[in-house]
């Protein structure tokens, strides 16, 4: 019985006091139980319920949360739900508004992550300063992953594109499920055992926490960590990390990353030679240079009576060095000319600036891209470029010089 | 001289060598000369091996023992 001024309600007043008390009560919150009476309409929205053995509560997980799962929300699916809860005023209802949805268990999966991680970091096996360096050219890669997937695809390919000189050893596992530790543990092993390998590719695709459970196993870091070669780990896309990217040599965030680091660019290399080559053609002209000059020195010498046989011999020698090195000189110049231009752009990025530091410089021409080898070359082109160790300078010549040959001094 | 036994990354490595060598300017002319006879081999030794064009591929099967098939893997097989 009520005596008092009683207060009527409008239902969408009501609707509202209760959906404030329950945003305002419970916040945020994190729910466990069973998915059911999924449905997903064109809207993208993901509305069902979520049950236990005698309850039940609506939910929606709205298109941009739904877009970020990475997993298949499926009935029957046990899962947490986090998110707030709300009143839907169309029917006096409320509902779980969910955020982030996940596989339950995972949270305990990553419990036991974490505790696995600071175990092993104890124990030194992601130690910075066990890491092996990769070798600068390999000539045999093992590849461990499966042999169906993107992976092996994407490191074929791109050693292909990249160092098609070297040999790549297959080692097929599965990369999920129940037996993939052991095979990944097994095949790791093995490659250890053939002694002949100079760097690993361990590595599968993304996916869930779940998918990549292999290389979260205790089994197959320990595996990793003895394993005789380097072992680079491409598991997943950049956002994911496991385990696994802790203990290898080297991380790559993907498979053809991976590719890219156990494997030099050919023409790099083949710029690096010819750089070499370069450097030595250089050297050894100086050197020559330089003896010639205390010869004719020595002829002119005071002391010429007395050594003149030995001078003679020497004199002898060295137009006979001369000889080689401009045979040698000549063949290195062909090596070069048979590179593209590109090459030649890059290889100003090599060795030779360790000679154009020594106070050398190259004369382009105009336009920068063809080396002038010859005097009567620069005359001719009129306005050139010359590049030292430290950027370029644009000149004009003006003609020929008195000069026939340079002098220089005799460094040893 | 055996450049036919030296690995790719010792025949790159000896070259390095080499060239820091005759960079010292601590050789004799006479070893300045063999030191880049031997460099210019050791550069066309390691441009041909460059020069080797594809990928040899093979398959190593692990169950109990380890073994390695020859041969190009299926994977290959799809012409890549």
């Amino acid at each position: 019985m009520s005596f008092g001024e009683e207060r009527i309600f409008a239902v969408g007043e009501i609707n509202a006091l209760v959906r404030e008390m329950l945003e305002g009560e419970f916040g945020f919150v994190a729910i466990a139980g069973e998915v059911s009476n999924l449905r997903i309409p064109a809207s993208g929205h993901l509305y069902f319920k979520l049950k236990d053995a005698s309850a039940q509560i609506a939910a929606v997980c709205f298109r941009a949360d739904a877009r970020r799962l990475d997993f298949d929300l499926e009935d029957g699916a046990q899962v947490v739900a986090r998110g707030n809860l709300t009143l839907y005023d169309a029917q006096g209802s409320y509902q779980l508004v969910a955020r982030t949805l996940e596989p339950a268990g995972r949270g305990d999966l990553e419990r036991a992550l974490r505790l696995l991680i600071a175990r092993l970091k104890e124990e030194g096996l992601f130690d910075p300063a066990r890491k092996r360096p990769l070798p600068l050219y390999p000539k045999r890669l093992a590849v461990v992953t499966s042999p169906t997937g993107a992976a092996i695809r994407d490191i074929l390919s791109t050693v292909k594109r990249r160092f098609p000189c070297v040999e790549v050893l297959i080692v097929p596992v599965q990369v999920q499920g129940e037996a993939a530790p052991a095979q990944i543990v097994a095949a790791l092993d093995a490659i250890t055992a053939l002694g002949n390998v100079d760097v690993v590719i361990l590595g599968r695709g993304g996916g869930s926490i779940e998918d990549l459970a292999a290389f979260n196993d205790e089994a197959v870091v320990r595996a990793i960590h003895r394993c005789g070669a380097p072992v680079i780990s491409a598991v997943g896309h950049e956002s994911d990390v496991t385990v696994a990217d802790f203990v290898a040599d080297v991380r790559a965030a993907t498979p053809t990353m991976a590719a890219e680091i156990a494997v030099p660019e050919r023409d790099e290399v083949r710029a690096r030679i010819a750089g070499l080559e370069r450097a030595a053609g250089l050297t050894l002209t100086r050197r020559v240079d330089a003896a010639r000059r205390r010869a004719d020195a020595l002829t002119r010498s005071y002391a010429l009576g007395q050594v003149r046989g030995r001078i003679e011999h020497s004199m002898q020698r060295l137009d006979h060095a001369s000889h080689r090195c401009a045979r040698a000189a000549a063949m290195t110049l062909m090596h070069g000319r048979a590179q593209a231009g590109a090459l030649d752009a890059r290889l100003s990025g090599l060795d030779p600036r360790e000679v154009l530091r020594r106070g050398y410089a190259v004369v382009l021409d105009a336009a920068g891209t063809n080396a002038l080898s010859s005097a009567g070359d620069a005359i001719r082109a009129g306005e050139v470029q010359l590049l030292f160790h430290d950027g370029a300078a644009q000149a004009n010549v003006t003609g020929e010089a008195r000069l026939r040959a340079p002098t220089l001094e005799a460094s040893s | 001289m055996s450049e036919t036994t030296l690995t790719f990354e010792a025949a790159m490595s000896r070259l390095e060598k080499i060239v820091a060598e005759l960079e010292s300017g601590k050789l004799s002319l006479e070893d300045s000369l063999k030191k880049f006879e031997e460099g210019i081999t050791l550069g066309k030794t390691c441009r041909e091996f460059l020069d080797r064009a594809d990928v040899r591929i093979r398959t190593l099967t692990v169950e109990g023992g380890a073994q390695v098939a020859e041969g190009n893997a299926e994977t290959d097989a799809d012409g890549e």
